[in-house]
C-alpha cells in the first residue's frame, strides 16, 4: 500500500432527516413530531416567540428572567415538587431565552414521554412566579451580571455588542439585562410577560425521539390543549442601525489580565439573508473551522492563541459578525493587525475555488453528524419556527450547499464582511497592550475603566 | 444493549466494534494508557503538550492536512488528555472509515519523522496559551490545581493537573517529545474503538490494514507504588485566595475509591443523591434556601488509588463565606441520612443520563476505549446501568459516612476582594 495516498471513499449511505409531521390545533399551537434516535429517549421543547429583543430598554431581561423562573413552579406544583415530579422518572428539564425566543426543553425516556409532557406543559401554561422564588431567581439573574464583570469573554462580548451597536439597540445591551434592570423586575412583570407573549399562537411545540409521530403528536394535543392565545404582538425583530463605515478600538482594562480577548467585528446579517447559505460557506474558509484561514495564521503559524473563530450571528434582524480569540497579552497587537489583514484579504478576493469545494464538502458531509440525537434534531426544526423558514428547509439543504459558486461565496463575503467598519474590542491589561495596539491599523484606540465589581 | 465484538491483533491492539447503523456516521476512538500521571517531575503537561505535537504531521501526512482531511469529508475530530489516558478521535460519514483509520494508523506507527523543533515551539506557544486561558485569566481558573495540591501527597501522580505549569511546559524539549512516544504510543498500548454505520468484519480487516503492521514495543514502564494511598486525608486542609473572583465559591473535595472499583457506584448514586437536578439536596438545601447562587457535586473517574469528590457551591453577592461554607459540609456531613427515595431518584437520572451518553457514538466509542482500558473488557459497559441500580440507600449512606467526613477532607474557599 501507499501510505502517502489517502483511502477513497466507500459507497456513500443515501440518509435523509425523517419526515416531520405537522399539525396546527385550533388555537393556533404548531406541532411538529420526528422518530429519531434509537437510544429511546424523547426531546420535546416548547418554543416560544418571547426572546429579549422586544423587551423595553428599562425592563432588559425580563424574558431571561421569566423563563428561568417557570422552573420556580406551577399554579399547582411547588418548585421542588415539579422537580421531584420530573426527576423521579429521570426527566431533565430548562428554559433557556435568546434575542428572538424562549425555549423550555424537556428529555425523557419515551416510556415516560405520557406522564413528563404534561409537567412540560402546565410549567409553560400556568406558572406560579410565588414572590419568593421568582426573587430567588433575580437575585440569581443579578449575581450572573456580577459574574459577567471579572469574565473576559463575556466582558468582551458585552462591551463589543454595546459599541457595535450602541444603547439604543436592543442588541447592544447584555441578553440578561444588568443589575439595574434586572432589580427592578417584580413578579408580576412575569405575570404580563407571560400574559402577552406566552399564547399558544406564537408557539411551537416540536418533538423528536423514539417513539411514533401521531402517538407523540397526540399527547402534545391533550397536554397543550387547554393553553390558549394571546395577542398577536410583535414580530420579535430588533430596530438595528444602518452599519456607518469607520473602524475603531475599544481596550477595557482589566488589570493584571495575561492574555488579552480579541473580539473583532461589525454589524452583520439576519439569519433570513437570501445568501445565507454561500455566507456560511464564506465563513467557514475565513474563520469557522479548524483548517481555516484565520486559525491556521493565528494558532498554527503564530503560536498566539489557542483557538480563533469568526461567526455570524443566527437572529431575526441584524446580529453581528465577529472574529473571537484570546491571545498572549504581549501579542496582542500584532494578533489584531493580523486579524485585520485577513478580513481585509478575505473580503477583496473571497475564499479560493479550493477553500470553497472544502467547505461545501465539509457542511454537507457533518449534516448527519450534527442531526444524531433527538435533541440536536429538535433543535433545529425548533429553529425553523423561529426564523420563519419552511418547513422542508433542510430536505434540501445539503443540496443548496453543494451548489454554492466560488463567485457566489466571494460575493456574499464581499457583500456582508466590511473592512471598512471593523469595531475591535480588547479586553486586557491596557498599560501593557495599549501603546502597540495605535500601530496595529485597527483605527483610533480608547481606554475604557471598568468600574470596580461590587458585591 | 449495545452489540460489542472485541479483538486483539498480533501486534497488541485492542480493538472494539459496536455497529449501530441509526445514522450513517463511524465514529473511531483510540485511547493510549498515558496522562498526566506518567509525568516525571518537572515536566508536568508534557502529555498534553504531546497530544498536541500529534496533529503536527506524521511520515505520510503533511503538517495541517489532518484536520484538512477530516473536514473535507464532513467529519469532526480532537483529541483530549487526562490524569490516566489520552483520547483520539474522529467521527465520519460512514464511508470515509479507511480514511479515519488511514490517519490515525499514521501517527501511530510513523509520528516521529515528523517530529521538527518548529513545530514543537508553535505547539508550546499554542499550549501555554490554552493554559493561561482556562487557568490564569480565568476566575477561580485554578481552583483544580490548588485542590489536587492539598488532596494528594508529593510523590502522587494525581498531586498536579493535566495541563502543567508554564515553567515545565517551556522546558519541554525535543528528544523527550521523542522518548514519550518510543515509551507511550504503542500498539500494545492503546485501545481502538469503533461504534456506528459499518460491518463488523470490514472494519476488522481495515484496521488490521492499516495498523498491522506497527511493531508491538516493550511493555510501558508500571506506574510507580506510591499510588495507593488512605481513603483520608488525617483531617481537613483548606486554602483561601482572595480577589480576582466576583462571588465567594467553596469547593470541598474527599479522596475516594477509583473508578473501576466496586464502591465506586455507591459513590455515583451518593454524589447524585447529593448534587444531580433541582430534587438534589444541594440545589433544595442551599439554592432553593438562598444560600448559594448554585451547588453542585461530582466524582470523576479516575483510577490510580483513589479518586476526586468534589462539591462546589458559588455564593450570591451578599452570601457570607462562612455561611456557604457551613451549609456545604453540613450536606457532606449530613449524607448518612440518605434515603431510599433520593437514590430512586438518583437511579432514575442514571438510566437516562447513561442513554443520553450512549446515544452519541463519538460518546459510545469513548466509552466502550474507556471500560476496555480499565476493566480489559468494553462489554463490562452493558451492565453498567444494572450496577448503578443495584445501590441500595444503605450502600450510599456507608458511603457517605466512609468517606465524607471531616478527616477526609480539602477545601479551596475564594473570596471577592471586597468581602
Amino acid at each position: 500500500m501507499d501510505r502517502r495516498i489517502p483511502p477513497a471513499p466507500g459507497t456513500i449511505r443515501p440518509w435523509a432527516l425523517p419526515p416531520i409531521r405537522r399539525a396546527r390545533l385550533e388555537s393556533g399551537l404548531d406541532v411538529r413530531t420526528v422518530r429519531a434516535g434509537s437510544a429511546s429517549l424523547v426531546t420535546a421543547m416548547v418554543v416560544l416567540r418571547a426572546g429579549e429583543s422586544e423587551t423595553p430598554p428599562d425592563r432588559a431581561g425580563l424574558a431571561v428572567l421569566t423563563a428561568k423562573a417557570l422552573e420556580g413552579g406551577t399554579r399547582r406544583l411547588t418548585s421542588r415538587a415539579l422537580a421531584e415530579r420530573l426527576e423521579r422518572i429521570g426527566a431533565g428539564f430548562g428554559a433557556a431565552t435568546g434575542w428572538d425566543s424562549t425555549t423550555v426543553a424537556l428529555s425523557c425516556m419515551a416510556e415516560h414521554f405520557g406522564e413528563a409532557l404534561p409537567l412540560l406543559a402546565e410549567m409553560v401554561a400556568s406558572p406560579s412566579f410565588e414572590v419568593a422564588e421568582f426573587e430567588r431567581y433575580r437575585a440569581a439573574r443579578m449575581a450572573t451580571a456580577v459574574q459577567r464583570r471579572m469574565d473576559p469573554a463575556a466582558l468582551a462580548a458585552d462591551h463589543h455588542a454595546r459599541f457595535v451597536y450602541g444603547a439604543g439597540c436592543a442588541y447592544g445591551r447584555p441578553l440578561g439585562g444588568d443589575r439595574e434592570t434586572v432589580g427592578a423586575l417584580a413578579a408580576d412583570d412575569a405575570h404580563d410577560f407571560v400574559a402577552a407573549r406566552y399564547g399558544a399562537n406564537r408557539a411551537a411545540v416540536v418533538v423528536a425521539g423514539d417513539l411514533d409521530p401521531d402517538e407523540a403528536a397526540a399527547v402534545v394535543e391533550a397536554g397543550f390543549g387547554g393553553w390558549g392565545a394571546v395577542g398577536k404582538g410583535g414580530t420579535g425583530e430588533a430596530a438595528v442601525p444602518r452599519q456607518e463605515p469607520g473602524r475603531s478600538v475599544h481596550v477595557v482594562h482589566r488589570p493584571g489580565s495575561v492574555q488579552s480577548e480579541i473580539r473583532i467585528g461589525h454589524i452583520g446579517v439576519a439569519r433570513t439573508v437570501e445568501d445565507h447559505i454561500p455566507l456560511t460557506v464564506a465563513n467557514l474558509a475565513l474563520g469557522g473551522s479548524f483548517s481555516s484561514r484565520l486559525n491556521l495564521n493565528l494558532r498554527e503559524e503564530h503560536g498566539f492563541t489557542y483557538g480563533v473563530r469568526s461567526s455570524f450571528a443566527a437572529r431575526r434582524s441584524a446580529g453581528p459578525f465577529h472574529i473571537s480569540t484570546s491571545v498572549e497579552s504581549r501579542v496582542t497587537a500584532d494578533a489584531v493587525q493580523e486579524i485585520v489583514g485577513e478580513i481585509e484579504a478575505f473580503a477583496a478576493d473571497g475564499p479560493t475555488p479550493d477553500e470553497v469545494a472544502a467547505a461545501r464538502s465539509y457542511l454537507a458531509g457533518v449534516f448527519p453528524l450534527r442531526m444524531e440525537t433527538p435533541g440536536q434534531i429538535a433543535s433545529r426544526i425548533g429553529g425553523l419556527f423561529v426564523f420563519d423558514l419552511p418547513g422542508d428547509y433542510y430536505r434540501t439543504w445539503r443540496d443548496r450547499v453543494r451548489e454554492v459558486t466560488p463567485e457566489a461565496a466571494a460575493a456574499a463575503a464581499g457583500r456582508h464582511i466590511r473592512p471598512d467598519a471593523l469595531c475591535t474590542v480588547v479586553v486586557g491589561d491596557a498599560e501593557a497592550v495599549a501603546p502597540g495596539l495605535e500601530g496595529a491599523g485597527a483605527g483610533p484606540v480608547r481606554i475604557h475603566e471598568l468600574e470596580p465589581a461590587q458585591s | 444493549m449495545i452489540e460489542i465484538s472485541e479483538h486483539t491483533l498480533p501486534n497488541g491492539l485492542r480493538i472494539v466494534l459496536a455497529p449501530d447503523p441509526a445514522t450513517p456516521i463511524v465514529a473511531v476512538n483510540l485511547w493510549y494508557l498515558v496522562g498526566s500521571r506518567n509525568e516525571t517531575p518537572g515536566r508536568t503537561g508534557f502529555a498534553h503538550l504531546f497530544e498536541h505535537m500529534m496533529f503536527q504531521g506524521s511520515r505520510h501526512i503533511p503538517r495541517n492536512a489532518h484536520f484538512r482531511h477530516i473536514e473535507e469529508v464532513g467529519g469532526s475530530a480532537n483529541a483530549t488528555t487526562w490524569f490516566d489516558r489520552t483520547n483520539y478521535f474522529a467521527t465520519v460519514p460512514s464511508h470515509h472509515l479507511d480514511l479515519a483509520l488511514w490517519l490515525e494508523s499514521d501517527r501511530m506507527g510513523w509520528m516521529e519523522p515528523a517530529l521538527t523543533p518548529e513545530t514543537l515551539e508553535n505547539q508550546r506557544q499554542v499550549v501555554m496559551n490554552e493554559r493561561r486561558e482556562r487557568y490564569d485569566n480565568q476566575p477561580y481558573g485554578d481552583w483544580d490545581e490548588r485542590l489536587q495540591a492539598l488532596l494528594f501527597p508529593p510523590s502522587h501522580p494525581y498531586r498536579h493537573t493535566v495541563i502543567g505549569s508554564l515553567a515545565d511546559i517551556e522546558a519541554a524539549t525535543l528528544d523527550e517529545v521523542r522518548d514519550f512516544f518510543a515509551t507511550w504510543y504503542l500498539p500494545n498500548n492503546a485501545v481502538l474503538s469503533l461504534a456506528g454505520d459499518f460491518e463488523p468484519e470490514y472494519a476488522l480487516e481495515r484496521a488490521l490494514h492499516w495498523f498491522g503492521e506497527i511493531p508491538r514495543g516493550p511493555e510501558p514502564p508500571p506506574l510507580p507504588p506510591t499510588i495507593r494511598l488512605p481513603f483520608s486525608t488525617g483531617g481537613t486542609l483548606r486554602e483561601e485566595v482572595r480577589g480576582g473572583v466576583p462571588l465567594p465559591r467553596i469547593y470541598a473535595a474527599a479522596r475516594v475509591p477509583p473508578f473501576a472499583t466496586d464502591a465506586f457506584y455507591a459513590g455515583e448514586i451518593a454524589s447524585a443523591c447529593l448534587g444531580a437536578g433541582r430534587s438534589s439536596r444541594l440545589y433544595d438545601r442551599l439554592v432553593r434556601a438562598r444560600v448559594a447562587k448554585s451547588a453542585s457535586c461530582h466524582l470523576l473517574p479516575l483510577t490510580s488509588g483513589a479518586t476526586i469528590f468534589v462539591a462546589i457551591a458559588t455564593g450570591l453577592p451578599d452570601t457570607d463565606a462562612e455561611e456557604l461554607e457551613a451549609a456545604l459540609l453540613g450536606e457532606l456531613d449530613d449524607a448518612s441520612t440518605l434515603t431510599a427515595e433520593e437514590v430512586a431518584r438518583a437511579a432514575a437520572q442514571a438510566r437516562t443520563r447513561v442513554q443520553r451518553a450512549l446515544q452519541r457514538m463519538e460518546t459510545r466509542a469513548d466509552l466502550l476505549s474507556m471500560y476496555a482500558a480499565h476493566f480489559g473488557a468494553a462489554e463490562r459497559l452493558n451492565g453498567e446501568l444494572a450496577r448503578l441500580q443495584a445501590v441500595a440507600a444503605e450502600d450510599a449512606r456507608a458511603w457517605s459516612e466512609a468517606y465524607l467526613h471531616d478527616d477526609n477532607r480539602a477545601i479551596v474557599r475564594y473570596l471577592p476582594e471586597t468581602a
